[in-house]
């Protein structure tokens, strides 16, 4: 066996905790050891080049990196590999930043962990085989569930590029909550137009098939060919989806769970989205004395609730705009936290309110009371440091966007998870923000977390891209990590089968055994870790692999 | 400590928007916060005006629990003795006579004086239901009345329970909300010893305050704490307590913080009075989770400082004038101390639920 181990400084990140030095002389003399060398970034070209040299100059058939996470910097090492003749699941990664350098700061601690970890890599390593990628057929249809804004542009974007697309809404309508709003800012435009603009779009073409008062049943399959059961007004219909676009929205916040600002107990304290929805019909004095309250169910962690919804402060201006346009003498006073109007054009948008007349009060509001005579609000002026009681006709809480009510029901159903404000999360904030952990499925628009309707539109474009890429090939390469069986052990327990929930486990009634599907497992260990006869194995993560780095951790060195 | 949090805070002003004590008084929560940020001076007397109504810590965004910072500065100032004189006064009286107003401990069951039958102590019992006084109403004479219109409740309806009598120690709800954290842990030891030493298995108590530090402050007791409005809104509904005729005046509920706001009990005193009265009774603007501070709690009731402002039992009052109530009703003996006086001046009364329930049993 003819190992190389690169051990990376990460410039000063690793370098300074641990004798780099000292690991990489440690591991020269072992036998099976032909190439150990620290380097200030293996990652750097130069860095890559040493190991591309080194593969093909000496033959290397293991490569050992000790350097960050395995996650960063993973796909390019394997294709390092690749470009050097070697299967590149002969690469194992060891984390000495994250795991270790990192984490303390005594040196000579740190650097015998480095030694155990990079130990233990190359003890699991000699277990390695070549695997191959797996290629899959993919179905070329995506599945969307939900017609909202996002959901909407995602599928335009999906069928104008041939692709088979099913639509699929809970409600009568499509459009979601873009539909009910009169005036949307920036554009100026009714919400009905948008979602109308979008729907037209649609009509007519062929490959897409838009299922409404339609629910989920059934999810089952895997990555490019799910099988999903839909429960449609006309009964019961199944089909094949390559991928998902989950686009269900938010649900509008509920104040009525705030017992202090009475919402609900008098006509006269209402909602933004209230207003949006009915405030032409509300009877309001000549000069009407308004009072708009910003964060209402939002930066409030005593309701779950600590982020901030990002679309309420321009809903509290266009309220606040929209009274004032009506009632030239209205008193319009707006009570803030902090105004984060953060979209293009929306600090100028609170400038040209502010000129209207409308006043802006630093308050984060105590109580709302309603009285036969108007409506009292009570609270704190931070800028002046004085308590105020003011009456008021009318009381608009710029509410926040809460998850949607169906979000714990998808998220088991796809088998995605929930951030911790219960929102769908995505695999990384930055590098994979459509992407959810499973493959082929994706995020779009305000069920990830609040967002405005172009950033929703735009968000829903970008998943069904990504979807696209996905899929458009009609096969994509997926990890060999796949469970194998072995005859001889298995008892025909049959416990595997129940564990597995990619349906990839199948019985041999006749041999008594069971085998796996290859194609349809995806590599989640479940019936590994199931088994009481230790007869199946993971590819790539078998069981004396674990028990060698176990061993590298409790053995004298 | 418990001002861990107080980095946290985005000033927002929701604490002293909703402060009982805010802009009547130099009491500013969210400033007292603002300066513990910065580590700024703190003028002494501040912290002091604090009712531990909870409103803030209830509401905070942050969760900064503000009510627990002015804990922490009044744990500072008694360290350093900076401290007025009644403060002093009432911890030091708890700590020799286990009640802050240093009445003798041997005489803390006298209030069963009052009625025609005997309590047992809790040992002689056999379910090990404790009914727990509280200070007030052991020895205040205005207050003594209600353990024994309580007894006498539980005692119609056949509900068998004990007393601790003079071994019963002050609860320690308002000394840890004082600052007092040593002498708080002193009572808590000395009452959990009761309670193991007796097998005491429910604790009913007739002062919320008592029934939140119980609940909220001694551990995990495996007993259950009910106020006795629980109680007793299960024995009328059961039948087990009849009630003869209403009482028939026009009564407005005063929400007590410790019950309500901090314990979430708002239905059972008004079913109780429901029950007394025939109908609903009257309603303040500011009632339930909004309801009004009587400015009793968390020791307020010992500082002495001069009132040149309005109290909020006068706020009370006047409303409950205007809205022609000739009772107001509450189920805290901190409530009913405060709101009597000026009550009282203005010609309506101020009762106990039990003393209304009592008038027609």
């Amino acid at each position: 066996m003819k190992t190389g181990i690169f051990i990376c400084h990460c410039g000063h990140n690793i370098k300074h905790t641990i004798d780099v030095k000292k690991v990489s002389e440690y591991f020269k003399k072992f036998p099976s050891v032909t190439v150990s060398e620290d380097y200030p970034f293996v990652c750097s070209e130069p860095g890559q080049d040493m190991i591309r040299d080194s593969i093909e100059k000496q033959g290397l058939d293991r490569v050992i990196i000790a350097s960050c996470t395995p996650s960063l910097h993973g796909e390019m090492f394997k294709d390092l590999l690749k470009k050097s003749g070697l299967n590149p699941f002969l690469l194992r990664r060891v984390s000495i930043r994250e795991h270790c350098s990192w984490v303390g700061d005594d040196v000579e601690a740190n650097t015998e962990k480095a030694k155990r970890l990079i130990l233990a890599g190359l003890y699991s390593a000699a277990h390695y085989v070549p695997l191959e990628e797996k290629l899959v057929d993919v179905t070329k249809s995506a599945l969307i569930i939900g017609g909202g804004v996002s959901g909407l542009s995602a599928a335009a974007f999906l069928s104008k590029m041939g692709m088979q697309v099913y639509l699929v809404e809970k409600e009568a309508e499509l459009g979601g909550h873009v539909r009910t709003l009169k005036n949307i800012w920036p554009a100026r435009k009714e919400g009905k137009s948008i979602v109308d603009e979008m729907v037209n779009e649609l009509s007519g073409r062929k490959n897409v098939e838009i299922f409404t008062s339609t629910t989920i049943s059934a999810f089952e399959g895997f990555f490019g060919n799910y099988q999903v059961t839909l429960n449609t007004p006309e009964g019961e219909k199944k089909l094949t989806a390559g991928g998902v676009i989950a686009s269900i929205g938010f649900s509008p916040f509920d104040p009525g769970i705030k017992p202090e600002l009475n919402y609900g107990k008098d006509e006269r304290i209402i909602t933004t989205l209230d207003f949006e929805k009915n405030g032409d019909a509300i009877k309001l004095p000549g000069k009407p004395r308004i009072a708009i309250l910003h964060c209402v169910g939002s930066r409030d962690e005593q309701i779950g609730k600590p982020y901030c919804s990002r679309v309420c402060c321009i809903n509290a201006l266009r309220v606040a705009e929209a009274v004032k346009d009506k009632y030239k003498d209205s008193y319009v006073e707006s009570f803030y936290m902090d105004v984060r109007a953060h979209p293009r054009g929306g600090e100028e948008y609170f400038e040209d309110t502010q000129e209207k007349g409308v006043l802006f009060t630093r308050a984060n509001v105590a109580e709302i009371s309603p009285t036969p005579a108007g409506i009292v609000i009570r609270g704190e002026d931070t800028l002046f440091s004085e308590t105020f009681e003011r009456e008021f006709d009318l009381v608009v809480l710029s509410i926040g966007m809460s998850p949607p009510i169906d979000n714990k029901l998808i998220a088991s159903l796809l088998k995605i998870t929930l951030d911790k404000d219960k929102f769908f999360l995505e695999a990384h904030i930055k590098l994979r923000p459509f992407d959810t952990a499973v493959k082929g499925i994706f995020i779009a628009g305000s069920c990830s977390g609040p967002k405005d309707v172009e950033e929703s539109i735009n968000h829903g474009r970008a998943s069904a891209v990504k979807l696209f890429g996905f899929l458009n090939l009609g096969y994509a390469y997926v990890d060999p990590f796949i469970s194998y069986v072995d005859p001889k052990r298995c008892s025909g327990c049959r416990m595997c089968e129940q564990a597995c929930v990619a349906k990839a486990i199948k019985y041999d009634e006749t041999k008594r055994v069971v085998h796996v599907e290859e194609a349809a497992c995806m590599g989640c260990g479940l019936c590994n870790a199931t088994c009481p006869s230790s007869a199946i194995g993971l590819k790539g993560y078998i069981d004396c692999m674990i028990d060698d780095e176990i061993s590298a951790f409790l053995e004298a060195i | 400590m418990n001002s861990e949090r107080v980095l946290a805070c985005m000033q927002c002003g929701k604490c002293t928007g909703s402060c009982p004590e805010a802009g009547k008084t130099p009491f500013n929560i969210r400033m007292i916060v603002r300066k513990k940020q910065f580590e700024r001076a703190i003028e002494e007397g501040l912290p002091w005006y604090c009712t531990s109504c909870n409103t803030c810590t209830i509401r905070c965004p942050r969760d900064v629990k503000p009510s627990e910072v002015i804990i922490d500065l009044r744990s500072a100032l008694i360290e350093d003795g900076r401290i007025p004189a009644t403060i002093q006064k009432a911890l030091e009286n708890t700590f020799v006579q286990k009640n802050p107003w240093g009445k003798p401990r041997s005489k803390r069951a006298d209030w069963t004086e009052k009625i025609d039958f005997k309590i047992p102590h809790i040992s002689e019992t056999k379910e090990k239901r404790l009914l727990f006084t509280c200070c007030i109403q052991a020895y205040d004479p205005r207050c003594m009345v209600i353990p024994a219109n309580v007894s006498r409740l539980l005692r119609i309806a056949g509900i068998e329970f004990g007393i601790l009598g003079e071994e019963e120690a002050c609860c320690g709800n308002e000394i840890r909300r004082m600052g007092e954290a040593g002498l708080f842990e002193e009572l808590r030891e000395e009452n959990l010893a009761n309670l193991k030493k007796y097998g005491v298995k429910e604790i009913v108590t007739l002062s919320p305050h008592c029934m939140n530090t119980f609940r909220k402050e001694y551990g995990d007791l495996g007993i259950r704490v009910l106020h006795y409005s629980e109680v007793v809104k299960g024995l009328l509904e059961s039948g087990a307590l009849k009630l003869k005729g209403h009482y028939d005046k026009r009564v407005v509920y005063h929400d007590p913080c410790f019950l309500g706001k901090q314990n979430a009990i708002f239905d059972e005193p008004r079913a109780l009075l429901a029950k007394a009265l025939g109908s609903n009774p009257l309603e303040f603007s500011r009632m339930r989770e909004n309801s009004l501070c009587c400015e009793g709690g968390g020791g307020r009731m010992f500082f002495d400082v001069e009132t040149t402002y309005q109290r909020n039992s006068e706020v009370r009052v006047k409303e409950a004038l205007e809205m022609g109530a000739e009772v107001i009703a509450t189920s805290c003996p901190f409530c009913v101390m405060n709101l009597e006086d000026p009550a009282t001046e203005k010609g309506i009364s101020v009762k106990e639920v039990s003393e209304i329930l009592v008038e027609v049993i």
